[in-house]
């Protein structure tokens, strides 16, 4: 009977529900909007820097990250990469194997990082082969290889030159070869540019005396949020000893970033709330005082005041409950939009991004959670005013009220 | 005695680090020096056995050794098969490397320098280094102990302030008799012991009483030991710089 009761209560006068249901209901879209912006460039940030050359992850021997010697490798057929790209979320893998050595060409030598990969696997994960800006790129059986901008320029090789890798090898033997060049990439990062060099891992393997061994697997994922769940599976098929690094141990000075980041939103996200608050607040105040006559005849003819506050209460919950259901179906075009036509930056921090290689936008994340959190809020925070037409209706003196 | 000598074999150099002059305790000084001295000639020729000891792995290298005090020494490795014939240059401050394999011949770059040579506990820069144990440390007798048959004097080497070394201090044991150093503690800034040398197998060798074998002892890395074991050594045979050159790199055997 209550309910039927409010929710014609509600429809009596058209104009003042529409007006709280639109206090709800932008509050929903501004709440959702904003939190998707910044859960978005986060997402958007780690994806970048993962893509560059880490991954979200990385399988490694447990000793690697500690000491990055050819010494710490672990066997590549202990893991199966079929199995690795059939765990949901998993995108792409890189395996490599990784080392300082010395590059010579001529008289000159310098000091620079030899990876070997698998070009195709490789190429997917970090777009290698996007890189390219002189010759062409590997395949898994050449013997031959890709050097950074940076460090060519120094060593003053051309694609077709034949440089020497000269470093130490797997238990401590002596790595030596002789490699053309095939290509040259170019990294936005000047310490990359001035240091890598790709191989395919069959060479690496032969030129390092490793056998069929890696450093690591790098692993790519769709989407950071999926982080810990694909961890998790990841840790029932890896060999139990095996090291599985997020990004955030790899890279904790972005890990740390975001997180100050991260309060400061939230801090932003407060502030949106309380000004929220007295939005919806006072639609309700305006609400209940509109309606004093009414509620005034009404304890007057006999209604108890508690029945009264229980019609209130289903009024109230239908428009919040009504307000954050539009407010999400709203928020989604907006959201959908900008995820699909990210707003560009400008000035020093798009500059900062386009020096790291990142294309500079804000990204929207579509993660239904923050649909589903933003408008829980919303609602919870509409839902509280209800202590307003609590106090009020208790306090409400009927001979007063009619005559108000 | 400002004699600009050669210390017998680049290596032993390397692991002695160096001793010196020193105006605290001359009779200290001149311990250390006579000690010295024992493991120096004008130039050297050695055959000798590198071994390093990794927790996982083990691996050994033999290498004949020329030395010409104070600028030039030259490392061929003879074994094993895989890396015969790789050579190392020293010449002033530069090392050079000839590999066979491919035929090349590559200078290691300064940013190099502090990386292990052929995987041991040495770096390269230990192959360069000038500090001399007599000449950049301050010398003092702090006690007589006894290792295996030799009564020793326990002496304490503390860096002069000018000169570039990297250790603490120093505490190294050598015998009253024949002036051998049979054991060398090093510590760092903080005093704390970062690795421990001990000579063994003294026998006549090149004419001379010397402990034969070199033990280093990383005290910071666990499971991880180097070995020097001579076979031979001859002393002030006749070597000249042009021996030391890129050229002969490539033809010495």
């Amino acid at each position: 009977m209550y309910l039927n009761l409010s929710w014609r209560n509600i429809w009596r006068n058209k104009k003042r529900t529409l007006i709280a249901l639109a206090s709800v209901f932008f509050a929903v879209i501004t709440a959702v909007t904003t939190r998707s912006m910044q859960l978005g460039s986060y997402a958007y940030m780690i994806r970048s820097t993962a893509h560059f050359y880490n991954g979200y992850l990385q399988i490694q021997h447990p000793g690697y990250w500690e000491n990055r010697s050819l010494d710490n490798t672990f066997n590549q057929d202990s893991i199966a990469y079929t199995a690795l790209l059939d765990v949901n979320h998993v995108e792409s893998c890189a395996p490599r194997l990784e080392s300082f050595a010395l590059i010579s060409f001529g008289t000159t030598t310098r000091v620079g990082e030899v990876v070997g990969i698998v070009p195709h696997m490789e190429d997917q994960a970090t777009n290698l082969a996007s890189r390219l800006v002189q010759g062409s790129y590997l395949t898994a059986d050449d013997r031959a290889v890709l050097i950074s901008q940076g460090l060519a320029r120094m060593l003053k090789v051309a694609p077709g030159d034949s440089l020497v890798i000269y470093g130490q090898a797997y238990q401590g033997q002596i790595a030596a070869g002789l490699y053309p060049v095939k290509g040259i990439i170019k990294y936005p990062i000047r310490e990359l540019n001035n240091m890598m060099l790709y191989l395919p891992l069959k060479a690496a393997q032969d030129l390092f005396l490793t056998g069929n061994r890696l450093t690591s697997i790098a692993i790519m994922i769709d989407d950071n949020r999926h982080l810990d769940g694909v961890k998790r599976t990841l840790r029932t098929i890896l060999p139990a000893h095996y090291a599985l690094l997020d990004w955030k141990a790899m890279l904790p000075e972005l890990h740390q970033d975001i997180q100050f980041d991260n309060v400061s939103g939230m801090i932003m996200l407060a502030i949106l709330y309380v000004v929220i608050a007295f939005g919806i607040f006072g639609t309700i105040i305006m609400m209940i005082n509109e309606r004093v006559k009414e509620f005034g005849i009404l304890i007057a003819v006999g209604m108890k005041k508690i029945r009264l506050l229980l019609v209130t209460f289903w009024e109230i919950l239908f428009i919040s409950f009504l307000g954050a259901l539009a407010g999400m179906a709203g928020a989604t075009p907006v959201v959908w939009y900008f995820h699909l036509h990210p707003i560009r930056m400008t000035g020093e921090a798009a500059h900062t991004f386009e020096m790291l290689g990142i294309e500079p936008i804000f990204s929207f994340s579509t993660d239904p959670y923050i649909f589903l959190n933003q408008a829980l809020i919303v609602f919870l925070i509409a839902f509280a005013t209800f202590i307003y037409p609590i106090i009020f209706i208790r306090r409400l003196d009927p001979s007063r009220a009619i005559r108000s | 005695m400002k004699k600009q000598t050669i210390h017998i074999l680049r290596i032993s150099l390397f692991l002695l680090l160096g001793v010196s002059l020193s105006f605290a305790d001359q009779k200290a000084t001149e311990i250390v020096r006579k000690s010295n001295n024992l493991l120096r000639g004008k130039s050297s020729f050695s055959e000798a056995t590198l071994t390093v000891i990794k927790p996982s792995w083990k691996r050994s290298i033999t290498m004949k050794i020329w030395a010409l005090e104070p600028d030039y020494a030259l490392i061929l490795i003879t074994k094993p098969a895989r890396d015969k014939g790789t050579v190392t240059l020293k010449r002033k401050r530069e090392v050079w490397n000839w590999i066979p394999t491919i035929r090349r011949l590559i200078k290691i770059p300064p940013s190099m320098m502090m990386q292990p040579w052929m995987g041991s506990d040495f770096t390269n820069d230990d192959l360069v280094r000038e500090s001399s144990i007599v000449e950049d440390y301050t010398h003092t007798i702090i006690g007589r102990e006894t290792i295996g048959d030799y009564t020793c004097y326990k002496i304490r080497f503390d860096p002069k302030p000018e000169a570039g070394v990297v250790w603490g201090k120093i505490i190294t044991w050598i015998s009253q008799k024949n002036y051998l150093m049979l054991k060398a503690e090093y510590y760092d800034e903080d005093g704390q012991l970062i690795k421990t040398m001990t000579g063994s197998k003294i026998k006549t060798m090149g004419g001379r009483l010397l402990p034969t074998r070199w033990e280093v002892l990383p005290h910071n890395k666990p499971g991880h030991k180097t070995i020097l074991q001579y076979k031979s050594i001859r002393f002030n045979i006749k070597l000249t710089p042009d021996f030391f050159s890129q050229q002969n790199m490539k033809r010495v055997r």
